[in-house]
């Protein structure tokens, strides 16, 4: 045999930041992952699958094969949607070996000047600084200061399509005014109290969702719990990563876990399931930069307000009934990276007057994937066809989901498609049935 | 090297999108699910048609490639491993179900079809595809045939052979042969249908198939029992059969299974039980509840530790999905599983699991078994790491010496997982340099030039034809 003994071989990758050796091998190419990976749906091509993309970074680990650009494109490629986790049975994590292959990708193929810039304006500059982001929020220029006017204009950087800008702005929700200034830092619990949260207000729902964490936190007040909303809390790394900027998804990471481990919280509780699945991977991430007890201990707190409700018990008395027919999409980064997939349901069934109608392949990803959607628009609407199939075939009035992203992608998907559902974030709909 | 000017034709004929031949694409179409085997072919096509199966055949032919026929390589003995490289053509685009004919009670499919969604598709219309392994989300039919897969319910309902009517078949020379049909009976000639099933890819490349489809059973009830020793679990399988009842399924599993699969689906399996037995009756009620009543019985007597009854067919669904996953979550406990596919008359079962504990023992082997226990197929599943060579080679010691076991009591090295590479020396021990001359004649008369999947099944004297490890290769930017 041609292999070696190292433990942790990183062959043809760059030495920081490769895949572990032992999570590829780890693969034994029973193929579970292939009827549940969205893009070898899209493809039918081993390359594009969980076993096809493990076993290139495999072959680049064993020096069969240099970080090509096929194996650059398969790592953007990938939804991340972490599907592929959930039906592994031998505990392969082929979306986070992509993931990191993100990164690799960055240190093979540098950017340009051009493309460089741009990283570092959205990654390093605006994301990680709530203040620039909310003032570079006046409404409708939104996309265009996140750079994705510029963005459009330099195509070559990430080819995107044409239809893409029109696509981003037509996907934009009515602006509120961001929430983070508005929440107060400390709200007392109502009724008997039954604890305190550290809520984690994520980018994208204090901008563009404002309304949902505020229905969040009125539930949670209502539920009995003192809930703190640290004023300074960073970007969870998640578009970072998306991304492949390890470095400063670190960073943040870092920031984000003094901030909450200072708060004496017992739960630290989240309604973006994009930032509970990032906050929840801290603990890898952060592997030997920080003491491991604490992130132990916060990982043990990170809860996402679905799984938190669900586990504490709601309260359902004095509840307002909500006379709706709904169905649930799941959120990749909820059921697949969280395992969270019970719970939403649980609640939804509680909320009295509610009618939980299971729409089929109610995992399977909307096609949203933060920028993936908008990078490979042709594909994502493809994707997004199949679920809304799915929501149509339920005759539900309203789609109930838990993550901003997939309300994006699904709000515009519904529109354009003209159908009728009301597109909701579960704490919406708990929001309504909460008394003031 | 394959021409650029075979691989215009080829996007001539089968449209560019279904022609590969990118290194990266290569890379990950020269493995199956069989560990420690990998070789690159030169070119991989996706036909969508008989027509175009022939067609590439002809160019491969011409450019004097090999050609080896693919599904979605779940195959657990190399089979569609491209050995001596050439032409992969992988059939998961030919995947139209053609016809659900419900006044033969017959299926025809296209080779690329995958079981459960044949499975499923003939549920809707209140019929049943029996044959099911443990890989139906994935496996095709075509390679269900060339494998003659087994299943779960492969102890009352028989194999994948027991239900294929017709085929439709691409042979070497250009030559398309049909044979069967959906008459039930058929004794015109030599049954070539027969000598298709479990070829592995060897004599021709199947595009269409009829299977028969049955009745469902109108009910069933599903056990869970426990044990203390696996090889009393062994006595309850032989005693059961020996009490004339023929569960649908009755499948083991060892501890170190137990475990693995608890780890992966969380139902609240027993983890410090040494052995499981899942048991499914099923057929007409009163039947049922008839061998329900004599099953648990003869559980009582031989003394198992427990014995539950799924409560609702959801929970007997998750139970049997539960233990398609064993392999794959065997996997967890160790970078490489080496499975086999030993099988033995069923009085033998429990000497098999005391030999399995024997050899494990002696050999110093980390060891997960679980199989079709009614079928008297087991899966040893020897739990290492491809890196130790030292291991590896106590590993081939193990199942070398079991072997000579199984075949003492008159098994046989293969069950339902085929030969392809690796069982091949296995193979000529069970069946003799007579029978393995004789295999040779009959692939001569299919595949003159020995085209076809070169080096599977047994040897022809070729190097090349031995399993071939991951040679190094090299791709620059
Ligand atoms: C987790 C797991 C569980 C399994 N459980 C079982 C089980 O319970 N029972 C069982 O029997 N097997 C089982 N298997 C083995 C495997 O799934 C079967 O052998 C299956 O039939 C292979 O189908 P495939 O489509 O993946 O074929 P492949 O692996 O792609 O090919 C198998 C063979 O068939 C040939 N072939 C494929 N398609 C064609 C065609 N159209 N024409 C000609 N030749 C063709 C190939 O050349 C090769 O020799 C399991 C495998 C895994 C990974
Ligand atoms: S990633 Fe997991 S499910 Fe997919 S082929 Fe590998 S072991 Fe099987
Ligand atoms: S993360 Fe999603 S898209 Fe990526 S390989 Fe897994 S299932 Fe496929």
């Amino acid at each position: 045999m041609s292999r070696t003994d190292d433990k942790d071989l990183k062959g043809n990758f760059k030495p920081q930041d490769a895949p572990h050796y032992d999570d590829v091998l780890q693969c034994m190419r029973c193929g579970f992952c292939l009827p549940t990976c969205p893009t070898y749906a899209l493809t039918g091509r081993e390359r594009s699958s969980p076993r096809g993309r493990v076993a290139l970074a495999r072959a680049v680990a064993e020096q069969k094969l240099e970080f090509t650009q096929a194996v650059k494109e398969e790592s953007f490629f990938c939804l991340d949607c972490r599907a592929c986790t959930t039906a592994c049975p031998s505990g392969v994590r082929a979306g986070e070996v992509m993931e990191i292959c993100r990164s690799q990708s960055h240190a093979f193929y540098p950017l340009g000047t051009a493309g460089k810039a741009f990283r570092e304006f959205i990654l390093q500059k605006m994301l990680p600084s709530p203040e620039k982001l909310e003032t570079s929020m006046l409404p409708t220029r939104l996309y265009q200061r996140l750079g994705i006017q510029w963005l459009v204009r330099h195509s070559k950087v990430l080819k995107l399509g044409p239809g893409w800008m029109e696509k981003a702005e037509g996907m934009l929700p009515e602006l509120d005014k961001p929430l983070r200034t508005q929440l107060p830092e400390r709200i007392e619990a109502k009724g008997k109290k039954r604890g305190k949260v550290g809520f984690f207000l994520g980018c994208v729902m204090t901008l563009m969702y404002p309304g949902v964490s505020r229905q969040t936190v009125r539930v949670l007040v209502h539920q009995g719990f003192e809930v703190i909303t640290p004023r300074n809390t960073k970007c969870c790394g998640a578009p970072h990563l998306s991304e492949g900027d390890r470095q400063t998804a670190r960073e943040l990471a870092l920031f984000n876990l003094d901030l909450f481990l200072d708060q004496d919280v017992d739960y630290i509780v989240t309604d973006c399931a994009g930032c509970g699945a990032s906050l929840k991977e801290y603990e890898e991430l952060l592997e030997g930069q920080a003491e491991h007890a604490k992130l132990a201990k916060f990982r043990s707190k990170i809860r996402d307000i679905t799984e938190f409700l669900a586990e504490v018990g709601l309260r359902t008395e004095g509840l307002k009934p909500v006379n709706k027919t709904v169905t649930y999409h799941e959120p990749c980064h909820l059921c697949h990276a969280q395992g969270v997939s019970a719970q939403p349901r649980k609640l939804l069934k509680q909320i009295p007057g509610v009618e939980l109608r299971e729409m089929a392949e109610a995992s399977w990803c909307c096609g949203s994937a933060a920028t993936w959607g908008l990078k490979y628009s042709e594909e994502s609407q493809k994707v997004l066809d199949r679920k809304l199939g799915n929501v149509r075939a339920t005759g539900a009035e309203a789609l109930v989901t838990a993550n901003p992203g997939c309300h994006l992608q699904l709000a515009w998907g519904v529109r354009e498609a003209g159908m009728p559902q009301q597109v909701l974030h579960l704490m919406e709909l708990l929001g309504e049935a909460t008394p003031d | 090297m394959i021409s650029t000017t075979a691989i215009e034709h080829l996007k001539e004929k089968l449209g560019a999108q279904n022609v590969l031949y990118e290194k990266e694409d290569l890379l990950v179409l020269g493995y199956d699910s069989t560990p420690g085997v990998h070789h690159l072919p030169e070119v991989v096509v996706y036909p969508t048609s008989t027509e175009q199966v022939l067609a590439a055949m002809e160019i491969a032919q011409r450019e004097g490639l090999p050609i080896v026929p693919r599904g979605s390589g779940t195959g657990l003995s190399g089979g569609s491993v491209p050995v001596q490289g050439g032409m992969v053509i992988c059939l998961t685009r030919m995947n139209r179900i053609l016809e659900i004919d419900e006044e033969n009670l017959t299926a025809t499919v296209e080779a690329g079809v995958v079981t459960l969604d044949l499975f499923n598709a003939v549920a809707a219309k209140g019929l049943f595809y029996p044959p099911d392994p443990g890989s139906q989300k994935i496996s095709t039919l075509g390679g269900n045939v060339m494998e003659n897969a087994g299943g779960l319910r492969g102890l009352k309902y028989g194999v994948t052979r027991d239900y294929v009517m017709a085929l439709k078949c691409v042979l070497p020379d250009g030559s398309i042969l049909t044979t069967g049909g959906k008459s039930v009976k058929d004794v015109a000639g030599y049954n070539f249908k027969d000598l298709l099933c479990g070829s592995e890819g060897t004599l021709g490349i199947i595009t269409e198939i009829t299977v028969k489809l049955i009745p469902p059973p109108k009910d069933k009830r599903t056990f869970l029992a426990y044990f203390n020793d696996m090889r009393t679990a062994g006595e309850a399988v032989s005693k059961i059969i020996a009490a004339k009842i023929i569960p649908s399924t009755m499948e083991i599993m060892d501890k170190a299974t137990i475990n693995c699969v608890e780890d992966y689906v969380k139902i609240g399996l027993p983890r410090q039980m040494a052995a499981l037995l899942l048991i499914e009756v099923d057929g007409h009620p009163a039947m049922v509840a008839e061998e329900a009543e004599a099953v648990e019985k003869i559980l009582r007597e031989v003394n198992a530790a427990e014995v539950h009854v799924a409560k609702t067919a959801e929970e007997a669904a998750s139970l049997a999905a539960a233990r398609r996953t064993a392999l794959s979550a065997l996997a967890r406990v160790s970078p490489t599983t080496l499975l086999e596919d030993a099988t033995v008359p069923r009085s033998r079962l429990a000497d098999t699991f005391d030999e399995i504990e024997r050899l494990t023992e002696k050999y110093q082997l980390k060891v997960g078994t679980f199989g079709h226990a009614g079928d008297g197929n087991l899966h040893p599943t020897v739990l290492c790491d491809e890196r130790n060579a030292d291991e590896m080679q106590r590993a081939h010691a193990f199942y070398n010496e079991l072997y000579e076991k199984v075949l003492a009591w008159g098994g046989t090295v293969s069950g339902e997982h085929g030969i392809g590479l690796a069982k091949k020396e296995y193979l000529a021990r069970q069946i003799g340099p007579g029978g393995v001359a004789v295999m040779k004649r009959i692939k001569q008369s299919f595949d003159p030039k020995g085209l076809l999947n070169p080096g599977k099944i047994f040897d022809e004297g070729d190097p090349c034809s031995k399993p071939h490890v991951e040679e190094g290769f090299r791709v620059s930017h």
